[in-house]
């Protein structure tokens, strides 16, 4: 889009807008040459429309983390130079964007947090064999659906559902009631994973609830749930605000004492304000900062770059991302996209800020660590960390 | 071709032509996939104004025909391999389906055109607020249906690996057709008549207009566009889920429509073009204050604040978007309109004179009652009216007056009684059948199509009266009618513009043009003054002398009223209370009681035409 801008400056300089001109033209001298020794990474993201909840906490995390690498000397000498894109959360916009990171000669490119974006923009990586990874798509399928360039960062909706799987029948649970929404793939595939994991340890899924987002009313599925024979000893849900508050309090006014397993979506502040209707609730996430973590020590740098306290982990996996990409980067010893894809596929035991992380034999989805929290009074409890048997992962 | 189509197209189609090409030739894939999308855009939006645009009515559900359209030929152009891991639950015909893309979009159009049409049968119906709200529950529903339909569409996962075939040369030459397509229909004759019922659609329906059958042919083509941009997008993306053809998409094309102007081809056109150019600015502004000023990227939503900005900077100055009502050529080329304003001698002569026609057949009403509630607006009222004859209707504020003349033309139906035409019942008939019976009105308050030209005014009515006359006879007779009420040098004014009594003259040319046997005036002296009415009353003799028309005339002007009629019916709390020639009316102890007594013994004549009276 250079082009346009110089157009722009001149239609503008031909205007007398005295100020755009002005600012443009200060633009124009400062772009001077690049610094030799230099890696570029991209991030096309949606920092604007309804991804930049997720995207722009991981921007902060990502912009961290090069900070603490460039401050360290850089990569094996070379500085990392992040180049910002915003796709407004758009699909067609999301691919163009890409393009112009390719065209501006990036290394690796981070991606949008959802599937869509992170396809569009993955596969003009993947044509350009730069190698992407979307900052926090869940969906397990996402490498595979673009090609052997794109990889997943953020723990994936399958790996999730074994998690909650496994610790539900540690806990001795033998029948489980799911609720899901096919409104988004995370709303409906993870509790799947879930069902299907439960099953394969043994488990029972005795009925299946489905819901609208946004619906409100949950009094058909707690009278369903009421009625079942014999009863769940557990739920699973990945439901999120509005809709677990809503659920969860009818559930509990109606009575029913069933032990709740939620996932990350439900890791917010309203959770925890909900009171004695969610006391018990487990969820899954991305970590737990305990004491001495890796991830206490990130939220530690975090409110000192910041001036604020973290209040998302998805600014710890942004950051996790990057480190990732430095780990790649300085694996292959070279800024060449394919090096780099080959080493990132072999990375092991990456020290992160939510724990490690590994992607050798992985296809491209990490593993990593999940986190199991339990609301108790009002705050977040550990429950543990848990890396699943990778063989009691569903298939994708 | 109407005159402006192919100019018009042009104006619009080869600057993007230029630019596009040029583009393709000469930078680079990312700034050609943002001109491809352009192009794409532009035809959903050409499509969503296709029926906005015409009807004048708001529709979110044209998102949701691109999304349909996208799906099908997405599922058929998947390659086999990857529907089978994406879509393993598709039927076996379907799993193995491997048409190319045209065929693919061929038959998307084809699906999502018939089901848009059934559609369209209730939806067209509606006007107004009610049919936007309708499209939008369209698009929810359809929404949902995309979701649901799991094992077809993904549900709410994206369909992945759609080949991305659709480049600038493809994309450019949809867009084209798209315009000429839209500009065709704009202009056609349905188009017109469309037009004019998005301007006054009772006023529309009185010239014998059918409104919804001509919003559902909108509807039909539209949803086909809208079919063809959704097809295009799908192969242009690559990938998509249902969400991406929601509220998103649907308000990124009203921004369009909003910025370039809702009822023009122009103004769709100009929209997406501004609001390209718009996005793309302030994206790199964005990109070089970010890159240059800030350690890190510190501003975002530029382009959203700019976007807003832009909408309401158009709201404010400009209500009905840039182009507002006018086509590019109107605006280009203003001279050419003079000089056509002038060569236009042979209207002067007037419509062929038909005296002949006086005396055969009538209108007859009889006993015709009309509740509003509990109150009998027409309680009973009978008159008659042979084609040759004026008929004056007079009575007290209130005494039902036009809602009889409603009841006639078929704006209002009738609770009892009957209305005969040339011996042929009609009482049932909806008020654009009588129309087409050559029956005319006007209005009591003047109705014109305000934002149409005057000629057009005259042409919707030619349009809509039944038999199709060839374009170049169509014109002549609508300046011959207007010639007839002296108004020919204003044809291409628009109507909105006349001077008041200009614009009642219009109207009657309006209603004139198809050659009616009988016309319903409504007040046509109203705001006149004596001088107007006068000559009012000259050229309303004539047409009786000229063209044996039988007319029914409601006036306050009692003074008009007297000189004009051969006869006159006196109503009064929805019932006749005299009938004779207008000597005889005078004369009637009821009628003066009624209604001239009281005025009388306050030393008027002439009852002066009231403000403010609402019995329609």
């Amino acid at each position: 889009m250079r082009h346009l801008f110089t157009t722009l400056a001149a239609f503008c300089g031909k205007r007398r807008s005295a100020v755009a001109a002005a600012v443009l033209a200060s633009a124009m001298l400062a772009a001077g040459p690049g610094h030799a020794q230099q890696v570029k990474i991209g991030y096309a993201g949606g920092f604007t429309g309804y991804l930049a909840p997720y995207d722009q906490p991981s921007l902060k995390g990502v912009l961290l983390a090069i900070d603490e690498i460039n401050a360290a000397g850089g990569i094996g000498g070379m500085e990392i130079q992040l180049l910002v894109k915003d796709t407004r959360s758009d699909t067609a916009q999301a691919a163009t964007v890409a393009q112009e990171l390719v065209d501006e000669g990036v290394s690796a490119m981070i991606v949008s947090c959802d599937v869509d974006p992170a396809v569009a923009s993955g596969v003009i990586a993947q044509a350009a064999q730069i190698p992407a990874a979307s900052s926090c798509a869940s969906t397990p399928t996402l490498p595979a659906a673009v090609g052997p360039y794109m990889f997943s960062n953020y723990t994936a909706d399958n790996l999730q559902g074994a998690v909650l799987a496994q610790y539900a029948r540690q806990q001795g649970y033998a029948n489980a009631y799911i609720l899901l929404s096919r409104d988004t793939p995370y709303t409906e595939k993870l509790p799947e994973y879930f069902g299907q994991a439960f099953q394969a340890m043994g488990g029972q899924v005795v009925a299946v609830g489905e819901y609208t987002m946004g619906q409100q009313d949950f009094s058909a599925e707690v009278t369903n749930i009421k009625g079942l024979d014999p009863q769940p000893d557990v739920i699973q849900t990945s439901a999120y605000e509005p809709d677990f508050p809503a659920f969860i309090k009818q559930l509990r006014a109606a009575g029913i004492a069933t032990p709740v397993l939620g996932s990350d979506g439900i890791d917010s502040p309203t959770t925890f304000g909900l009171g004695d209707v969610a006391e018990g609730v487990v969820f899954s996430n991305a970590g737990f900062a305990s004491p001495g973590s890796p991830l206490e020590a990130y939220e530690m740098a975090y409110e000192a770059k910041y001036g604020e306290p973290n209040d998302t982990v998805f600014t710890a996996t942004g950051y996790d991302l990057m480190k990732v990409i430095a780990a790649a980067i300085s694996a292959a010893n070279s800024s060449d996209g394919a090096a780099i894809r080959d080493a990132w596929d072999n990375l092991e035991d990456v020290p992160v800020a939510t724990g490690t992380i590994t992607y050798k034999g992985q296809n491209r989805v990490p593993v990593r660590v999940v986190a199991l929290n339990r609301v108790s009074g009002g705050m977040r409890e550990h429950v543990g960390d848990f890396s699943p048997n990778p063989s009691a992962i569903p298939a994708p | 071709m109407p005159a402006g189509v192919l100019s018009g197209s042009a104006l619009l189609f080869l600057p993007i032509a230029a630019v596009s090409l040029a583009v393709w030739q000469t930078l680079g894939a990312a700034p050609q996939g943002t001109v491809t999308h352009f192009l794409i855009l532009t035809v959903a939006v050409l499509a969503f104004s296709t029926f906005t645009g015409n009807s004048g009515i708001l529709s979110f559900g044209h998102a949701a025909f691109m999304g349909l359209a996208a799906h099908i030929a997405g599922v058929l152009t998947i390659p086999i391999q990857q529907r089978a891991i994406f879509l393993p639950d598709l039927p076996p015909w379907l799993a193995t389906a491997d048409p190319p893309l045209a065929v693919a979009g061929l038959v998307a159009v084809a699906v999502v055109t018939a089901l848009a049409f059934l559609v369209g049968i209730p939806i067209s119906r509606l006007g107004g607020a009610q049919a936007a709200i309708a499209t939008l529950g369209l698009l929810i529903v359809v929404y949902g249906a995309i979701v649901g339909g799991r094992d077809f569409t993904r549900g709410s996962q994206a369909l992945i690996g759609v080949p991305k075939t659709v480049d600038i040369p493809i994309a450019l030459a949809f867009a084209g057709a798209a315009i000429l397509l839209a500009r065709l229909f704009r202009d056609s004759l349905p188009g017109l008549e469309l037009r004019a019922a998005r301007e006054d659609e009772a006023a529309a329906a009185a010239i014998g207009v059918d409104a919804p059958r001509r919003r559902l042919l909108a509807w039909t083509v539209s949803a086909a566009l809208a079919a063809v941009a959704g097809v295009l997008l799908a192969h242009y993306l690559g990938v998509f889920s249902p969400r991406e053809f929601y509220f998103q998409l649907t308000f990124a094309v009203l921004v369009m429509l909003i910025v370039g102007g809702m009822v023009s081809v122009s103004g769709a056109v100009a929209g997406a073009v501004l609001v390209t150019i718009l996005i793309e600015a302030l994206r790199s502004v964005e990109e070089e204050v970010n890159s240059r000023f800030f350690d890190q990227p510190a501003v975002f939503g530029l382009t959203d604040i700019g976007l807003s900005l832009a909408v309401l900077a158009v709201l404010f100055w400009r209500r009905n978007g840039l182009f507002g009502h006018w086509e590019i050529e109107e605006v280009v080329a203003p001279l050419l309109r003079r000089r056509r304003t002038t060569t236009t001698p042979p209207a002067a002569a007037g419509l062929p004179a038909q005296p002949h026609r006086a005396g055969r057949g009538a209108l007859k009403v009889e006993g015709v009652v009309r509740l509003f509630g509990g109150l009998r607006a027409v309680d009973g009222a009978s008159l008659s009216l042979r084609s040759g004859e004026i008929v004056g209707l007079i009575g007290p504020n209130g005494s039902g007056k036009t809602t009889l003349l409603g009841c006639i033309s078929g704006a209002l139906a009738s609770q009892r009684g009957r209305v005969e035409l040339d011996g042929h019942d009609v009482t049932r008939l909806p008020a654009h059948r009588i129309a087409r019976r050559r029956v005319g009105r006007t209005f009591q308050n003047v109705r014109l199509f305000d934002n149409l030209t005057c000629l057009d005014n005259v042409k919707a009515a030619l349009a809509a009266s039944g038999p199709r006359l060839a374009p170049a006879a169509m014109e002549r007779r609508a300046l011959a009618a207007m010639a007839e009420l002296g108004i020919a040098d204003h044809a291409w004014r628009r109507a909105g513009t006349l001077a008041y009594g200009l614009q009642r003259r219009l109207e009657i040319a309006r209603a004139l043009a198809p050659g009616p046997r009988y016309l319903l005036l409504d007040e046509p002296a109203a705001g006149m003054n004596e001088t107007e009415s006068d000559e009012l009353l000259a050229i309303l003799a004539g047409l009786r002398e000229r063209h044996g028309l039988g007319l029914l005339v409601v006036d306050h002007d009692l003074r008009l009223v007297m000189r004009l009629c051969d006869r006159v019916t006196v109503l009064n709390k929805g019932q006749v209370i005299a009938e004779g020639t207008p000597g005889e009316v005078e004369a009637d102890p009821g009628v003066i009681e009624a209604y001239l007594g009281r005025r009388r013994a306050h030393g008027r004549t002439a009852i002066p035409s009231n403000q403010g009276e609402k019995e329609r």
